[in-house]
């Protein structure tokens, strides 16, 4: 009798045990469910369910952010096609007037009538305005490849001496025809984490800045000085400088500075020489006093030991 | 839509007449993945500004949406949990455990959370950041910027969405200042984190994406970086 009282008792515990286990894992799945047909709706709005120190929180919590990291990549694609559309409308904007002259002026040329005089300066404004368009052909042609990503930059580690070395030669005819000296303070070479071809590119604009905006028989100076994270190169010229509220500017596109006007440029140097600094996980930062210094500081990382 | 958003903020101390309006009606939205520099004098309101944003503190009136939730609807244990895993703070003074060493005031938060390590991830942060060598280091054993590191390093450990910075480089002098500034730059890049930072320092400001400016708890200037 007794035994098969505890049989009985038995046999309903492990019911019981099967029917509660059965509903708890029930209903955990359709939580689950529920969660996973909010990430399907793209419904953030979970709300304070994500708030609780519970597992479920927690799976809320995650699914709350593949939801969010998604949106993020939809807002990121937008305002990239946004910048490519600025882009273009900004980029044949630019083109306009070389292009109009150019056609003008050849125009003008096969009219006839014109004294020799006149030809040689026709002549010559054409020649300007296919300079310019060539110039910006060439900016355009790099910014497309850095931007569109089809050329990644690779920064490896290398000695950076070499890099700065085929940047100053590269402007030396530039800074000679001024008379302003290029003056390098002693640095031990280090190696940097950075692409050799587009870094010397990056670096070569800002020295031709430098040159552009300082006057002749003047200097610049270049320097090195390496942090526990970064390496930063200094070149700081003594021309007419940048005022502080232009700071944030000036690495834009197209952006001028109002200092620059009457100087031949098309506001893309600063700004292709930060994007590349950027893809290398470096940045630029400058500080300046109109009319006394300018003084342009590229970070880029040191290698690991 | 913005990651982060306050609308109508305001935060009052004392009573009338002696009534301190620490913000004064402030409304700010900002995008995910976005770098925002806070610009104001010592006693602006910037400091409270950021507090509320990140639901240390309770607004007077006014409403402050973080990733979709409203912080100004929580309990104060929820707000906890929150913070625990939405947000990463950075202060001024660092805020190590002085008896824990680099490794472990890393960890804090993710354990405090009762979640296992990423180790391959907290590797990644400690190597990134140049800590490698310094892992088992106690906090008083190390730079300035050296703490900040591992300050950053702590505050990325649970992968929050958003970083809030006060003051980061307010102990540390202008080269290290740059190089922190730079680490919390590529790091944020690297994991798609947005940031608010505030700052007196103008040249800092250089490397974020928006500027703020902010005075007796109104902002009085905002301006692309």
């Amino acid at each position: 009798m007794a035994l098969a009282v505890t049989v009985i008792i038995a046999i309903a515990v492990c019911f019981l045990t099967v029917l509660f286990s059965y509903r708890y894992i029930r209903k955990n799945f359709d939580s689950i469910d529920r969660v996973l047909d909010s990430v399907l709706a793209r419904n953030t709005d979970l709300s304070l369910e994500a708030a609780a120190d519970s597992r479920i929180s927690k799976l809320t919590h995650k699914a709350v952010k593949i939801i969010q990291m998604s949106e993020m990549d939809i807002s990121k694609i937008r305002q990239e096609k946004e910048i490519i559309q600025s882009f273009i409308s900004d980029m044949s904007h630019q083109m306009k007037t070389p292009l109009s002259s150019v056609a003008m002026y050849t125009d003008l040329l096969l009219e006839g009538n014109i004294t020799e005089a006149e030809g040689q300066e026709f002549l010559l404004r054409i020649k300007n305005g296919t300079e310019k368009l060539q110039w910006m052909m060439d900016s355009l042609v790099k910014m497309s490849r850095l931007e569109v990503g089809a050329i990644e930059l690779s920064p490896v580690p290398l000695g950076i001496k070499q890099t700065i070395a085929d940047s100053i030669s590269t402007v030396y005819g530039a800074a000679a025809r001024k008379n302003i000296f290029i003056h390098t303070a002693y640095f031990e070479d280090v190696l940097l984490l950075h692409d050799r071809k587009w870094t010397s590119e990056a670096i070569t604009n800002i020295l031709e800045n430098a040159i552009k905006y300082s006057l002749p028989d003047n200097k610049i100076d270049i320097s090195l000085e390496t942090l526990p994270i970064y390496t930063k190169i200094r070149i700081t010229d003594y021309g007419i400088g940048i005022a502080p509220d232009e700071w944030n500017s000036i690495f834009k596109r197209f952006y001028r500075g109002r200092n620059a006007k009457g100087v031949d440029g098309a506001g893309l140097g600063l700004y292709l020489a930060s994007l590349i600094f950027e893809k290398q996980g470096g940045y630029i930062l400058v500080d300046s006093k109109p009319g006394i210094y300018t003084t342009f500081s590229m970070f880029l990382q040191n290698c690991k030991k | 839509m913005p990651i982060l958003s306050a609308q109508g903020l305001k935060k009052y101390y004392g009573k009338e007449p002696n009534i301190v309006r620490a913000l004064d009606g402030v409304d700010i939205a900002v995008e995910s993945g976005e770098f925002v520099a806070v610009v104001g004098m010592s006693g602006s309101g910037k400091s409270t500004l950021l507090h509320m944003l990140g639901g240390l503190d309770k607004p007077t009136d006014g409403k402050v949406i973080v990733d979709g939730y409203e912080l100004t609807k929580m309990s104060d244990e929820q707000l906890a949990i929150f913070r625990r895993r939405n947000v990463g703070f950075v202060f001024q003074n660092y805020n190590l455990v002085p008896i824990l060493n680099v490794y472990e005031n890393i960890v804090l938060p993710i354990e405090l959370d009762g979640n296992t390590v990423d180790e391959i991830f907290i590797n990644e942060i400690i190597d990134m950041l140049g800590l490698s060598e310094k892992r088992d280091n106690l906090p008083n054993m190390l730079s300035g910027g050296q703490q900040q590191r591992v300050a950053i390093a702590r505050s990325l450990a649970a992968k929050p969405s958003i970083l809030l910075a006060d003051e980061p480089t307010g102990n540390l002098d202008t080269k290290t200042s740059q190089d922190v500034l730079g680490v919390l730059k590529m790091t944020s890049t690297k994991f798609h984190q947005t940031i608010v930072m505030i700052t007196h320092n103008e040249q800092i400001t250089q490397l974020a994406d928006r500027v703020i400016h902010i005075e007796d708890g109104k902002i009085v200037r905002e301006g692309r970086g």
